[in-house]
């Protein structure tokens, strides 16, 4: 054995990335480098801090590597921060492929402090509600739960009333009516028993969902650096989009695993049809609009940025 | 320099004592808050409304509150110890004891202080925010610095009171000790 | 020198530190940052880490509730509510024999519903019914021990800081955790008044008599004691049926009891900033601890103790009730000498994963929650015993006329009342359980 590295996330370790994705990573990369290099993996911020420390610990080198949400530093990827907007998505396996595209030909300095493994993204997030959303106007003033700025942002301009509160909260506020429903993708759906909680899903039809959250993967850049030539090979032929897809495809896998607990307990699911869908869309351009000034007000020419985002996700709808 | 009605001792207790008070008044904006916002999020239907980001508020106060507090502990000797065995200890073996043990709070403190004013400079350069209100987390560390500062000062003035003690002869001022 | 063993090694050293009377906190912190140095080899990571860990778990949510809870225990005394609930109690049942002493646990009880601290339960609870009991001539040994044991109903009952601490270490729901910890700290109050009853009848001439007191009266005193009830309701009601946040549910108690204080009238400036000070020990205390358990676990984590442990107690096929045992006997033991709120964060890391592994024949939430309840118990006895008992500390240094001794031989029944409760538990999970099975 030669290198030791501690990987370190804020999932259990039998949640699907943890399980699915970054543990068979580990063991690729241990066996490519015939056991040269072998990992310990911390699931549940064991070693500390709090999950919006994460990228900083692998920067930093408190771990050698992590995995994270990237807004759970807002403000710190605005860059990246494209992929949250509206409608900004297909499935997990085709935007994770667009957003380390994305990242790799116009957000590296975001990545600059650390070696990026891969960017990836989670499926379509939806509407998980207690009562059933058919329309635009039935969302009205319902107290939903969001999971980032951009997408309580959203929530507020689509006319609902945004309720912000952490994850772990969500169950417990969703069993007492402190919130009426919550947006997230299918895959988080089991772990937080959302489809026992609630009898109504919500999503859209066409090739667009309706937000994602983005990920990074990273190493720290002294780690990767100090690897001798053969092992950095083994680490870089084990970074990049194949990474990013399969990060992605065990986020469809999730969605479709969650999508068939919602189905089996009966419940009702609604994909509103493309008139309605279109209507959302329009509902939620002021969305796009704020985020557009945001990024003219930090000296970052937000359209292309967008159009950017736009094409490296078009580029890989149906490949 | 360091008895009871010495300049330095009312001045270090006075910035601990008001430091203490910023802390509790803190506290109650933080009860004022969470009161208006849940009466807001009970009355939707009446037209009022939650406070936006009202979890970040509170997460910031109790921050702050939290590093305004620790100066004032450690001044009166707040803080959770054992004294079972030290209690039958000659004064001078407990004068050593605590010698040792202000030293290390005030080595503690530094390096709180030192890498929390570390992590301020982080979050200023990243410009990272608070999720809802997209408040510069660099002024929530930069609020917590304040505490943290005095905190050192605090350990610094008890550390060389405790030297003098010795120095002078005096007995140990150990104080209650806590628990709850 | 292996990891593990390092882990392992690290407890012996911060009870050393701890017994040469370096604060808890600090001696968590020092063998935290020194242990990850031993494993990882430098320094780097923890001045890293420590960027961001100090500030990460002070600005904390789910701790908010903390100091909130310890405020509205301080505004709680302000407003004289111990005073109305002693004179409730005692209207009551201070007639019998031992009625007064009877009074005093049943007011403590009353007062820990709206109070989540021992010690502020104790002390609030001293100040009002020692001179009552002197007054009618109980014993110094009968009069504190009874207020001391009384006191740690302040933790007992909901709302509890140490619960809140046990909650998010494990990431258990405090809601939970709060009902469940309702039967049992009745249990607590009826052992209580039970032991006095039986020590009135074996040492007579420990208590006095009080006349008996109308009806009318009682009811009249009764009717004082409803903002307590207001408030209790409206923390305990909020959390449990997640109305509230309990955070939330600390602020609304907090501005409650404000509230009430302000209508007393005894609320004043001086009085204000007594309640913030108290308040800022208190939680600088609880919260310097939690910074030193949170450096200390991430050393911890690095040297895989705790899985270690787990696996380890798992393979040897012990009798999972005699690991039980031993491990509350550990707890029992330890509280002698160590606070409760310490030791929860200092062994709960590597004890609690430990156990888990055990077969009870419970779902892993009910064990959680039935654990967590029997640590609580067995530590809160350590606050009643000698020779570090933080509540006969206080209570003793109220009555000026009675010898420690005494205080400790006093508050001597009371353990045994605490230790056959918790045998009961132990042997009967569902008595811990049984609110959580109704209402969830
Ligand atoms: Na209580
Ligand atoms: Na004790």
């Amino acid at each position: 054995q030669e290198v030791t590295m501690r990987i370190h996330q804020f999932l259990p370790a039998q949640a699907p990335i943890p399980a699915q994705a970054i543990a068979p990573w580990a063991e690729r990369v241990t066996e490519e480098s015939d056991g040269r290099i072998v990992f310990e993996l911390y699931p549940a911020m064991q070693l500390g801090g709090t999950p919006p420390s994460l990228f900083d610990q692998a920067q930093d080198g408190v771990v050698d590597i992590v995995w994270t949400v990237l807004g759970y530093t807002p403000g710190r990827f605005p860059k990246s921060e494209v992929f949250e907007l509206p409608f900004m998505l297909t499935n997990g396996e085709e935007t994770s492929r667009a957003f380390h595209n994305y990242v790799t030909e116009h957000a590296m300095d975001e990545f600059s402090g650390v070696h990026l493994i891969a960017a990836h993204t989670h499926g379509p997030g939806l509407f998980h509600t207690a009562d059933p959303i058919t329309s635009l106007e039935d969302l009205q003033g319902m107290r939903i739960r969001g999971g980032s700025r951009i997408i309580s942002n959203m929530l507020a301009q689509l006319g609902a009333e945004p309720i912000g509160m952490p994850v772990p909260e969500t169950t417990e506020a969703l069993s007492r009516g402190v919130i009426e429903g919550t947006t997230i993708p299918w895959e988080v759906t089991p772990s937080l028993r959302i489809s026992e909680l609630v009898t109504n899903h919500t999503g859209f039809s066409g090739d667009y969902g309706l937000y994602t959250q983005t990920f990074g993967f990273v190493m720290n850049r002294a780690t990767y650096e100090s690897l001798p030539d053969d092992l950095r090979a083994v680490i870089d032929a084990n970074s990049g989009i194949e990474v990013a897809r399969a990060f992605g495809r065990v986020m469809d896998e999730g969605d479709i695993a969650g999508l068939e607990i919602a189905r089996e307990l009966g419940n009702s699911i609604v994909e509103l049809d493309e008139e309605e869908t279109a209507r959302w869309r329009e509902a939620a351009q002021p969305t796009i609009d704020q985020w557009l000034q945001d990024m003219e007000s930090i000296g970052l020419d937000g359209e292309a940025l967008y159009a950017a985002a736009q094409a490296a996700l078009n580029a890989e709808i149906g490949q | 320099m360091f008895e009871e009605r010495s300049l330095l001792t009312r001045v270090v207790s006075t910035l601990a004592k008001a430091m203490a008070i910023a802390g509790g008044l803190t506290l109650v904006a933080i009860v004022v808050l969470v009161v208006v916002s849940v009466t807001g999020r009970a009355l939707l239907w009446a037209g009022l409304r939650p406070i936006t980001g009202d979890y970040e508020l509170v997460s910031a106060g109790i921050g702050f509150a939290v590093f305004a507090f620790l100066p004032w502990t450690h001044l009166n000797r707040g803080h959770a110890v054992v004294t079972i065995f030290t209690d039958n200890f000659s004064p001078k073996a407990n004068s050593i004891l605590l010698f040792l043990a202000d030293l290390a709070m005030l080595a503690a403190s530094s390096f709180i202080a030192w890498r929390l004013y570390f992590g301020m400079l982080d979050k200023f350069a990243y410009r990272e925010t608070t999720l809802l209100l997209r408040m510069p987390l660099g002024w929530s560390y930069a609020a917590c610095m304040v505490g943290a500062s005095i905190f050192v000062i605090v350990a610094l003035f008890v550390f060389a009171r405790t030297v003098e003690d010795i120095i002078k002869g005096n007995p140990p001022r150990l104080g209650q000790g806590a628990g709850h | 020198m292996s990891n593990i063993q390092l882990g392992l090694l690290a407890f012996p050293v911060i009870l050393a530190l701890i017994f040469l009377r370096v604060p808890i906190g600090l001696a968590m912190l020092g063998v935290g940052i020194g242990g990850s140095y031993l494993i990882v080899g430098n320094f780097n990571p923890v001045m890293a880490q420590f960027k961001s860990l100090t500030y990460g778990t002070f600005a904390s949510y789910s701790l908010s509730v903390v100091p909130l809870f310890l405020l509205m225990g301080q505004f709680a005394t302000i407003g004289g509510m111990s005073a109305a609930l002693f004179k409730a109690a005692a209207a009551w049942m201070g007639h019998r024999k031992g009625g007064v002493a009877m009074a005093a646990v049943g007011a403590c009880g009353g007062f820990g519903a709206i109070c989540g601290s021992s010690l502020a339960t104790a002390a609030t609870m001293g100040h009002v019914a020692l001179p009552e009991m002197r007054k009618y001539g109980y014993s110094g040994a009968l009069a504190t021990g009874a207020v001391a044991a009384g006191g740690t109903l302040g933790i007992l009952i909901p709302p509890s800081v140490i619960l809140v601490i046990f909650a998010v270490l494990t990431e258990q729901n405090i809601a939970k955790l709060f009902m469940a910890a309702f039967i049992p700290g009745f249990l607590a109050a009826l052992g209580y008044m039970i032991v006095i009853a039986i020590y009135v009848r074996v040492n007579p001439e420990s208590a006095g008599t009080r006349e008996r007191v109308p009806y009318r009266e009682r009811f009249a005193e009764l009717g004082k004691i409803w903002p307590v009830l207001l408030v209790f309701i409206a923390v305990i009601g909020g959390i449990y049926t997640g109305i509230f946040t309990p955070t939330e549910a600390a602020a609304i108690g907090a501005a409650g009891t404000a509230l009430i204080a302000l209508a007393s009238r005894a609320l004043n400036r001086q009085k204000l900033s007594e309640a913030f000070l108290a308040t800022a020990s208190a939680t600088a205390m609880i919260f310097l601890i939690v910074l030193g358990a949170a450096a200390l676990n991430s050393f911890l984590a690095l040297s895989q103790l705790p899985q270690f442990m787990s696996n380890w107690v798992a393979d040897q096929g012990f009798n999972p009730w005699i690991v039980l045992a031993v491990v509350l006997v550990f707890y029992l033991v330890m509280g002698c000498v160590m606070d409760s709120l310490s030791m929860i964060l200092l062994t709960v890391p590597i004890i609690f994963p430990m156990m888990s592994g055990l077969d009870f024949g419970l779902t892993p939430d009910e064990f959680a929650i039935w654990f967590g309840i029997l640590v609580l118990i067995v530590v809160e006895v350590g606050l009643i015993t000698p020779p570090v008992g933080m509540n006969l500390f206080i209570i003793n240094s109220m009555a000026k006329d009675t010898r420690l001794s005494q205080t400790f031989k006093g508050a001597l029944p009371f353990v045994a009342s605490d230790i056959v409760r918790t045998i009961i538990l132990v042997a009967f999970p569902g008595i811990t359980l049984s609110l959580v099975w109704l209402l969830y």
